[in-house]
């Protein structure tokens, strides 16, 4: 509901107050271009090592992106996204390991592009048909279960997916084309282009698709669904739709993994795995654009960090830690953090000025709730 | 014939192990309407005091002595461990937002995972126990395993007597009463916040006693509970969360159905059999969104 009264706020802001220089257009485009610049610049700066890293963070920002469809829009929690990406991963290992693909050039690549979307997309479907019909909990209840029966599933077919051994895809695939001039290595700029193009353009259509027609029936439903229905939104498939959504887009962070990566193993769809990716989900912020790619980049910060930093038997530690100093801290996830500042910064200011503090802090609020419903702002 | 009752007795012994951790699910369900995906966690780390205490205590006192001291101590343990997750991790999200809180508890099974990693490590260790646990006893010409019997009747008696702390005693009254409707609770006069540590406690203790009992058996690692934790959130989806009684008998088909199929059906195996569990939880899920034993809830809106 918070929702649809947001634009209303919006407007009264607009009225009350004149636009602050952060928040006006020209400033947002100034920063995307920028943003889009270093994005596209930074490789050639940045050695092997950084470009991995960033494709990765990408990759699993997609990943996080298609949890949040699902979990920070809609409000069902998903404990089985993991299971997606493995899915997408190895429908296009298998796909580019044939040699029909590899016959057919770049069309193979697309090919195993749909179908790492195709694949886990009408597996999410069929799960959510039954997962969605029990209120409350229950697509937690039962998604926890992907990642446990979908690791023995791909030892078990292992003609298939190579077993505990996993599979990879053959090197010939993604190296840069000749005319890029970028050399042969196939894990240098090439790959973190590709991510980057494709990352980019999901990223664009989930911003439009939660901003439009099918955003609104997911805020609704998150709400409250009995409004919803009265509404003539059906929760049930608004679920599904959000759920068949987020596997599809879990299935393009499994293409974009093996574009990255480059082998996967049951191990990559495990339970602790899954795990991560919820908390990131949350660290990174619940319900927003931002907060996806935020939450990416946690997720390989976590492992890498410690890593680095020989502590990895600590890094189940941190992350426990971390979740829950979000929770009590920063329920909205790191992409809020602006927004508290901003309201701390503001809360200073009217007790200095004397101004009735009741009305920046429904400025404040209506700004927060337009930009994302995040769980901290739903609690009763 | 013989297979078949020894795969059903083995299917019991494991079922009470999940019927035990579904009844902590509902025990703290029904009394704070959380989901405690960190139960498992929680009856790990108590099982993993259980070792060291026998470990520290067996020279001393001989094996068997050892293994009660332990398992006194893991009780006692896992009761202020709940009492203390309650009241310091879950109070602040009880009465929000519920996936909030879901997320809450998925971080405290991340935390605890994490510490007994750290503690004890990732390798598997060896849990002593009061007999071998391969040993088997003949009744008409079956072989029936003492370990499967005994943890069977086991989590039978501890089930009696829950049921009857919760029928009989104040406590267990006040408990029902904070179940039910915490505002009015509160308002007869009922310490809902004490009550609701106890309650988070006793769920901690059954979950632990679970932990403890089938530690010998699969062996201890940080991450020995994930799966029976899907088994348990399978049984009480299947056997309805208002329902302590449906979520244990279905604990049990579960686990029996489980066994059977892993047996009898070449294709799932002892690999696949996990999914079992799953896929009677989708046609359930499709016939009666409910649970088989649930009552289905009507809203006022």
């Amino acid at each position: 509901m918070n929702a649809l009264k947001a634009p209303n706020t919006a407007v009264l802001t607009a009225m009350n107050r004149p636009t602050p220089w952060y928040r006006t257009t020209w400033f947002r485009w100034v920063i995307g271009i920028v943003i889009a610049i270093v994005l596209i610049v930074l490789p050639n700066v940045m050695p092997t090592l950084g470009n991995q890293t960033a494709a990765r963070m990408l990759m699993w920002a997609v990943a996080v992106l298609g949890l949040n469809v699902i979990m920070g829009y809609t409000g069902q929690v998903s404990l089985g996204q993991i299971f997606f990406v493995g899915v997408g991963a190895y429908a296009t290992a298998i796909t580019l390991k044939t040699e029909w693909a590899q016959s057919l050039g770049f069309l193979g690549a697309v090919i195993a592009f749909v179908l790492a979307i195709v694949v886990p997309g009408a597996m999410g479907f069929l799960i959510a048909l039954a997962a969605a019909r029990l209120k409350g909990l229950a697509i937690a209840m039962v998604t926890i279960a992907l990642p446990i029966i979908g690791v023995p599933l791909a030892k078990r077919f292992s003609d298939l997916t190579g077993g505990y051994g996993g599979i990879s895809v053959p090197s010939t695939w993604f190296k840069a084309p000749e005319w890029t001039g970028l050399g042969s290595d196939p894990y240098a700029e090439w790959p973190y282009y590709l991510v980057l193009v494709i990352s980019a353009a999901v990223f664009a259509l989930t911003f439009f698709l939660v901003r439009g027609k099918y955003g609104r029936a997911f805020a609704i439903v998150k709400a409250n669904e009995a409004v919803a229905a009265s509404m003539g939104i059906s929760p049930y498939r608004t679920k599904v739709l959000a759920f068949t959504i987020a596997s599809m887009i879990g299935g393009i962070g499994g293409f974009l993994y093996m574009v990255v990566v480059g082998y996967t193993s049951p191990d990559t769809m495990s339970f602790p795995q899954s795990i991560n990716l919820v908390i990131a989900t949350i660290v990174g912020g619940a319900g927003s654009i931002v907060g996806s790619l935020l939450g990416g980049v946690y997720f390989v910060l976590v492992t890498q960090i410690p890593t680095a930093l020989q502590l990895s038997t600590y890094t189940t530690v941190i992350a426990g830690v971390v979740i829950l100093l979000v929770l009590f801290l920063l329920p909205g996830g790191l992409s809020s953090l602006p927004r508290v500042i901003r309201r701390l910064a503001s809360r200073g200011r009217v007790r200095g000025g004397g101004n009735s503090s009741s009305t920046t802090k429904n400025v404040d609020d209506g700004t927060a709730v337009s930009i994302a419903g995040e769980p901290g702002n739903t609690k009763k | 014939m013989t297979t078949f009752i020894q795969l059903i007795v083995d299917g019991l012994a494991q079922g009470s192990i999940y019927a035990a951790l579904a009844l902590a699910i509902v025990l703290v369900n029904q009394a704070t309407g959380l989901l405690n995906f960190s139960q498992g966690a929680m009856a790990v780390i108590s099982a993993f005091v259980a070792l060291t205490v026998t470990t520290a205590l067996a020279p001393a006192l001989g094996t068997t002595m050892a293994i009660i001291v332990a398992i006194i101590v893991a009780i006692l343990f896992s009761f202020v461990l709940g009492g203390a997750v309650e009241r310091l991790v879950m109070r602040r999200f009880e009465g929000g937002d519920q996936d909030t809180a879901v997320v809450a508890t998925i971080g405290m099974l991340t935390l605890i995972t994490g510490v007994v990693g750290v503690i004890w490590g990732y390798n598997y260790q060896q849990f002593p126990w009061f007999f071998p646990i391969a040993q088997s006893f003949m009744v008409g010409g079956i072989g029936i395993s003492l370990w499967s019997l005994t943890t069977f009747l086991a989590i039978v008696v501890i089930m009696i007597l829950l049921q009857l702390v919760f029928a009989k005693t104040k406590l267990g009254l006040g408990l029902r009463a904070v179940a039910d409707n915490p505002n009015s609770a509160a308002l007869s006069g009922l310490k809902v916040g004490r009550l609701l540590v106890v309650g988070w406690g006793l769920a901690a203790v059954l979950g632990s006693v679970a932990g403890i009992l089938i530690a010998p058996k699969l062996q201890l690692t940080p991450t020995m509970l994930d799966s029976a934790l899907v088994y348990a959130l399978a049984a009480v989806v299947v056997g309805g969360l208002d329902s302590p009684i449906g979520a244990a008998i279905a604990a049990w088909g579960i686990a029996i159905v489980e066994n059977l199929s892993a047996f009898y059906l070449p294709f799932v195996g002892n690999d696949l059999k996990v999914a079992v569990p799953f896929v009677l939880l989708v046609i359930v899920l499709v016939i009666r969104p409910q649970g088989l034993f649930g009552r289905k809830a009507v809203v006022r809106v």
